[in-house]
């Protein structure tokens, strides 16, 4: 992992190699560039020998429980890595979990329970918007980094501050993403159907600013209220001349819209397109083909194929899930793999901003701040997703995206998007440099 | 010793604690129960809502999180989206949850009991919707996040806000303390005496002269108020208002909390908010199933002690006062309160 310095692939694994000798070579393909750059070494460090406290703000139960589980499992898998590497700088890695009942009003509470309490300096976040909007205040205001998971665009938006940060994607970079190649491939006739709540108005904003600007043409949106069961008046609505029916749902209500509308026929008239949220922790073949030529933007492909590397192998040896359809081993728990990976490697984004900086207690924040605007991170075992920045300016993961096709009940990738296209469409709104720290 | 003594004693002993709690408690607990007792004073407002219209009225409400959650709005609009300073802002979430609870009282208070009850959930479940929907006023289900303004600012170099946590704490004291107060206040005059007869019997109520339906709405809107000022001062304490605020669940929550602590009893709801949220507190992040405990401390507490807690603690000062009154050769139960 370097700072301002070009990203290079980290090395692979040599046959013969030890798990641990192993571990520590992809390990430092993370981290040991930085310090090498900085020269600092791990000495300097040691003036402080306690463990750090990274909180975890996690939807262990309530409604974004089955996405919780999978971020719960990827700070823990990272934490045990991380220890098992040496901890950070030398010190263990103490990894405090809070549940956030999926509830705002929760997640804010244990936000503080996490940082006053039990003494975190550091958050991995979470990825319900609502609670990660209500922590990001908190989080500043405590001057604690907080890392988001979520998509809403204002956590790194005009909500955002200097101690926000997300490594993932929101609305904005999806639409800047998908928007390119779907207009070229599937249409520009398009239609949008969601949830009538603000993550569903987010993406439609942000996508209709995209196709319009290419030159395609937006129908007037489809918001379905909430706790609709019923989809086949709105879907009734969509416009014959629709050639790409973009949606958005969540949960029951996701399963709700591919299997009304396959029964409808629609994806017989019009090629249906989605983000990753809309199928994550699903598996396609419990849904009995309903999904069947659906088109998914995802930040992370589903099946080890399509990133076939050993690091990406690894990480789903990690996470107990297989390597086409990432379900869980014994549970059949399917992997929210495109937004789950942020908890795990923020772990470990933060181990390479602390050892950079010579953190070693809350004061020597605003250093690792610095550090992690800007930081690139390397393709490697502590960023199985891939290489990626964390750009300066408005503290946004810039990551390759991946166009996949349900083929077969299988994701099959179409186009991967380099995160250097997804820059080239999407210039920062905000500079949090100009915040005081 | 009066039972009226013991009770003035214990209160003496509650403000001397909580004017003290930002020194007294970081020599026992942990600091951070510094804030969290400040949450279960402003928690408490919402549960004393309830209270008094449950408690002193009798009519059972599931809707006061939408006055709460108007509180709040109030706040978040108002400084985010209005650019309303500090004191203004706390005045329209006040004004907001308060005119809210006109016009909802205006209609649901011509019902009682299970009607009355479903009334106000609607009432509630429509403006969660219509919060969830309106983005671009509420924030949707992302809510509303703001930066505090000061309270006050002389120059460019002084300034008091609730970013500092002292002041924050004191000024949740002093809202909570004086709505505790008006409560009293009113309680003790002839209106408040006119909420337990209508509890008592509306039909008598009215024939005596009582307008029924004027005292119901008074009630509704004063409790609304309440409510409000407690969403106000949640908000600010969170830098956050959400729709999920003023959802049902939330108006269950202080239901229970009234109804541990004990219905009827000016401070009980203040137990019951403080004592299950230091039980939410100490559980939750043992155990992500923790309610099912609190479920269980519930029932037991409805079950064995069904006037609240309150009512335990009132029965065991009548008991303290007449055995000190046996022991003082002393009458007739002088000081029954």
């Amino acid at each position: 992992m370097t700072k301002d310095a070009k990203s290079k692939p980290a090395p692979a694994p040599r046959a013969g190699q030890t798990r641990r000798s192993f571990l520590q070579t992809a390990l430092a393909g993370g981290a040991a560039a930085t310090t090498a750059y900085l020269g600092i070494t791990r000495d300097a460090f040691s003036k402080e020998s306690g463990p750090i406290v990274i909180g975890h703000q996690c939807e262990v139960t309530g409604g974004f429980s089955s996405w919780g589980y999978w971020h719960d499992k990827c700070a823990k898998a990272a934490a045990k890595l991380i220890n098992e590497g040496g901890g950070i700088a030398g010190r263990k890695v103490e990894l405090a979990t809070e549940d956030t009942e999926s509830n705002p009003a929760a997640g804010a509470r244990k936000l503080r329970s996490l940082i006053q309490r039990r003494k975190a300096s550091f958050i991995v976040g979470s990825v319900h918007s609502g609670i990660m909007l209500a922590s990001i205040p908190i989080a500043t205001e405590l001057k604690t980094p907080y890392f988001s998971a979520g998509e809403a665009t204002e956590a790194t938006g005009s909500k955002g501050s200097r101690y926000s940060f997300r490594t993932g994607t929101d609305t904005y970079a999806l639409a800047a993403a998908g928007v390119p190649w779907a207009m070229e491939n599937l249409g520009k006739n398009w239609t949008m159907i969601f949830p009538d709540y603000a993550w569903g108005h987010s993406h439609h904003q942000e996508h209709r600013k995209l196709i319009e600007a290419a030159g395609g043409k937006v129908n007037d949106p489809i918001a379905v209220p909430l706790g609709t069961k019923d989809l086949v008046p709105y879907l009734a609505r969509i416009p014959g001349e629709t050639e790409v029916l973009f949606s958005v749902f969540f949960g029951a209500l996701s399963i709700a819209f591919y299997t009304q509308s396959k029964s409808m026929r629609l994806d017989e008239k019009m090629k249906m397109y989605s983000v990753s949220g809309t199928i994550e922790a699903i598996d396609p073949r419990d849904i009995d083909g309903a999904t069947e030529g659906v088109y998914f933007l995802e930040n992370f492909p589903r099946p080890l194929e399509f990133k076939n590397d050993d690091y990406h192998k690894k990480f789903i040896e990690m996470m107990g899930v297989d390597p086409v359809y990432a379900k869980e081993e014994g549970t059949g728990k399917v992997m929210a793999k495109s937004h789950a990976w942020q908890s795990y490697e923020n772990l470990f984004v933060l181990k390479a901003a602390i050892e950079a900086s010579g953190w070693q207690r809350p004061k020597d924040t605003p250093g690792v701040i610095e550090a992690l605007e800007g930081l690139k991170m390397e393709n490697s075992l502590a960023h199985p997703q891939g290489a990626k920045t964390l750009r300066a300016e408005d503290h946004s993961g810039m990551i390759d995206c991946y166009m996949s096709r349900v083929e077969n009940s299988k994701f099959v990738l179409k186009k991967r998007i380099p995160r250097e296209d997804l820059m080239a469409k999407l210039p920062p709104r905000y500079d949090f440099r100009t915040h005081k720290l | 010793m009066t039972a009226a003594a013991i009770n003035r004693l214990g209160l003496a002993v509650f403000a001397l604690f909580t004017l003290a709690a930002p020194w007294l408690l970081p020599l026992v607990v942990d600091g951070f129960w510094v804030d969290i007792y400040s949450e279960m004073l402003i928690w408490s407002l919402l549960a004393a809502s309830v209270n008094l219209l449950f408690g002193y009225v009798g009519l059972l409400s599931f809707g006061q999180a939408l006055f709460f959650g108007m509180g709040m709005y109030g706040v978040a609009i108002g400084v985010a989206k209005l650019g309303l300073g500090f004191w203004p802002a706390f005045g329209l979430g006040v004004v907001l949850a308060t005119a809210m609870a006109a016009v909802a009282g205006a209609l649901a208070v011509r019902l009682t009991w299970h009607y009355f009850a479903i009334i106000t959930v609607v009432f509630s479940l429509i403006f969660y919707f219509t919060a969830l929907s309106w983005k671009p006023l509420t924030g949707g289900d992302d809510g509303l996040s703001f930066s505090m303004p000061p309270m006050l600012a002389l120059g460019d170099d002084w300034e008091l806000s609730l970013t500092d946590s002292t002041v924050q704490y004191y000024f949740i004291i002093l809202v909570v303390g004086a709505c505790y107060a008006l409560m009293g206040v009113i309680l003790k005059s002839p209106l408040g005496w006119a909420f337990r007869t209508v509890r008592e019997n509306a039909t008598r109520a009215s024939l005596i002269g009582l307008n029924v339906y004027l005292i119901r709405l008074t009630a509704f809107i004063a409790a609304g108020f309440i409510a409000g000022v407690a969403g106000a001062l949640f908000a600010f304490f969170g830098r956050y208002a959400s729709a999920s605020y003023m959802f049902y669940h939330v108006s269950g929550e202080a239901v229970v909390w009234a109804i541990i602590g004990g219905a009827g009893t000016l401070l009980g709801p203040v137990v019951g908010t403080s004592l299950l949220i230091v039980l939410r507190e100490e559980l939750s992040h043992a155990w992500e199933h923790y309610l099912i405990l609190v479920g269980v401390i519930v029932i037991l507490v409805v079950i064995f002690a069904p006037r609240g807690l309150g009512g335990v603690w009132h029965a065991l000062v009548r008991r303290v006062a007449r055995a000190a009154d046996e022991d003082a050769g002393g009458g007739d139960g002088e000081g029954r309160s």
